[in-house]
């Protein structure tokens, strides 16, 4: 019986981001499924209109080459609250994978972004 | 003829009595994980050295005008990439202990590269990639000790291509509150010297996504406390055992036989170092 490989990255760890961002690239083509989970090490989020609280969004991207990035169609919501998790699943990827957004101004968020990737 | 002749994989190979670790990366990561600094209660408590040492990653070697490479042997690599800032480091590290006092002997496969993210030939973008062994003595330890191997590729924009050793690290720093917990950054630009061999020019190749593999062999002696030489394709060191970073002995650390390999990024542009393989092979 021959088990399936896995591998936790952590791609970011105690970084802030405000306004735009993107991770680091990560190569996972032996990979055919992986989770992007975004802790909220600190969340700053602003407060809208009808009360609700918001940090950004960010979208999961995909790359050939690591270096010219595409929208994979996976998007979310970031975390508001300190040590809320958030998580994007996504298969059928390729090689590279980063995630890509926004924090809106003058929201911030101080992030640990691990990668979960399996066989 | 060595009875590791017979296996295509391990021929390429010389090791020492026993194997200690073969790994091929095309079979998984193998315990090989980002290293990371010292912390209490926060990891703001860490030196800010030791914050974002990157994690490492199998690679294809894909490139935007050729497709994928592969390995030197098989399809993936362990890749070490760092951030694309001038003086980022990318850091792997595999955390053994060792059961007797002997020589032990690291060889691996590996190649270098920036980024191909420019039309160029970014010949001086990569400014250093190394091994590094963290040793401590077993049983009434008096050392902790430290071999480090760099190749310094480039500083700024002038070729250097020696490899270089480091006998001194910074001093220690308290982390917390608890008095539990220290740490050094031992990679830092200060006192590298330059190892009493010939500049040594590695095939870089014509352009950035053009790679070619390389041998390397280092050898330590932990029963002496020696950093022996290295190999690197055909410069071969065998003069006086070079200087290594020597500290006393430290709680919970005793026979400690960690392998650490970085890559060090001399422009606003990622550096990437490759390994195929590796191998460490010892007296036990």
């Amino acid at each position: 019986m021959s088990i399936r490989r896995s591998y936790t990255a952590i791609v970011e760890r105690n970084v802030l981001w405000q306004g735009g961002f993107a991770s680091e690239p990560y190569e996972a083509a032996w990979a055919s499924e992986a989770i992007f989970f975004v802790r909220a090490l600190d969340a700053k989020p602003i407060t809208n209109s009808d009360g609700s609280l918001e940090t950004g969004k960010a979208q999961v991207q995909i790359s050939a080459d690591g270096i010219h990035w595409a929208d994979e169609g996976t998007e979310f919501h970031l975390p508001t609250a300190r040590n809320e998790v958030i998580f994007a699943k996504v298969s059928h990827f390729g090689g590279y994978l980063r995630i890509a957004g926004e924090v809106r101004s003058p929201a911030e968020l101080r992030v640990l972004l691990s990668l979960a990737l399996k066989e | 003829m060595s009875m590791y002749a017979a296996d295509p994989r391990l021929s390429r190979f010389d090791p020492l009595e026993r194997i200690i670790f073969y790994d091929d990366f095309d079979e998984g990561i193998h315990g090989w994980s980002e290293l990371i600094g010292n912390y209490e209660h926060s990891l703001d408590s860490m030196l800010p050295e030791y914050a974002d040492m990157r994690p490492p990653m199998l690679s294809n070697q894909s490139m935007w005008d050729t497709g994928s490479a592969g390995s030197m042997e098989g399809t993936y690599s362990l890749k070490l990439a760092s951030r694309a800032r001038e003086g980022a480091l990318a850091t792997s590290i595999k955390r053994l202990t060792f059961r007797r006092r002997g020589q032990i002997q690291l060889e691996c496969y590996f190649t270098f590269k920036p980024e191909a993210s420019a039309l160029r030939l970014s010949l001086d973008d990569v400014r250093a990639f190394g091994v590094l062994f963290d040793l401590q003595d077993g049983m009434n330890p008096e050392y902790r000790w430290m071999p480090h191997l760099r190749y310094l590729n480039a500083t700024g924009s002038e070729m250097v291509n020696r490899w270089q050793m480091k006998g001194a690290t910074r001093s220690f720093a308290k982390i917390g509150d608890s008095g539990e917990t220290v740490s050094h950054f031992h990679l830092g630009p200060e006192n590298w010297e330059f190892i009493d061999a010939p500049a040594q020019t590695l095939a870089y190749n014509e352009i950035a996504t053009k790679m070619n593999w390389h041998y390397l062999r280092v050898n330590v002696d932990l029963a002496e406390r020696r950093f022996l030489g290295f190999q690197c394709n055909d410069l071969i060191y065998e003069g006086e055992p070079l200087k290594y970073i020597s500290i006393p002995a430290m709680p919970n650390l005793n026979c400690m036989l960690n392998t650490a390999f970085w890559v060090e990024t001399n422009r606003d542009k990622r550096a990437f170092l490759y390994l195929d393989s590796a191998l460490l092979s010892g007296e036990f």
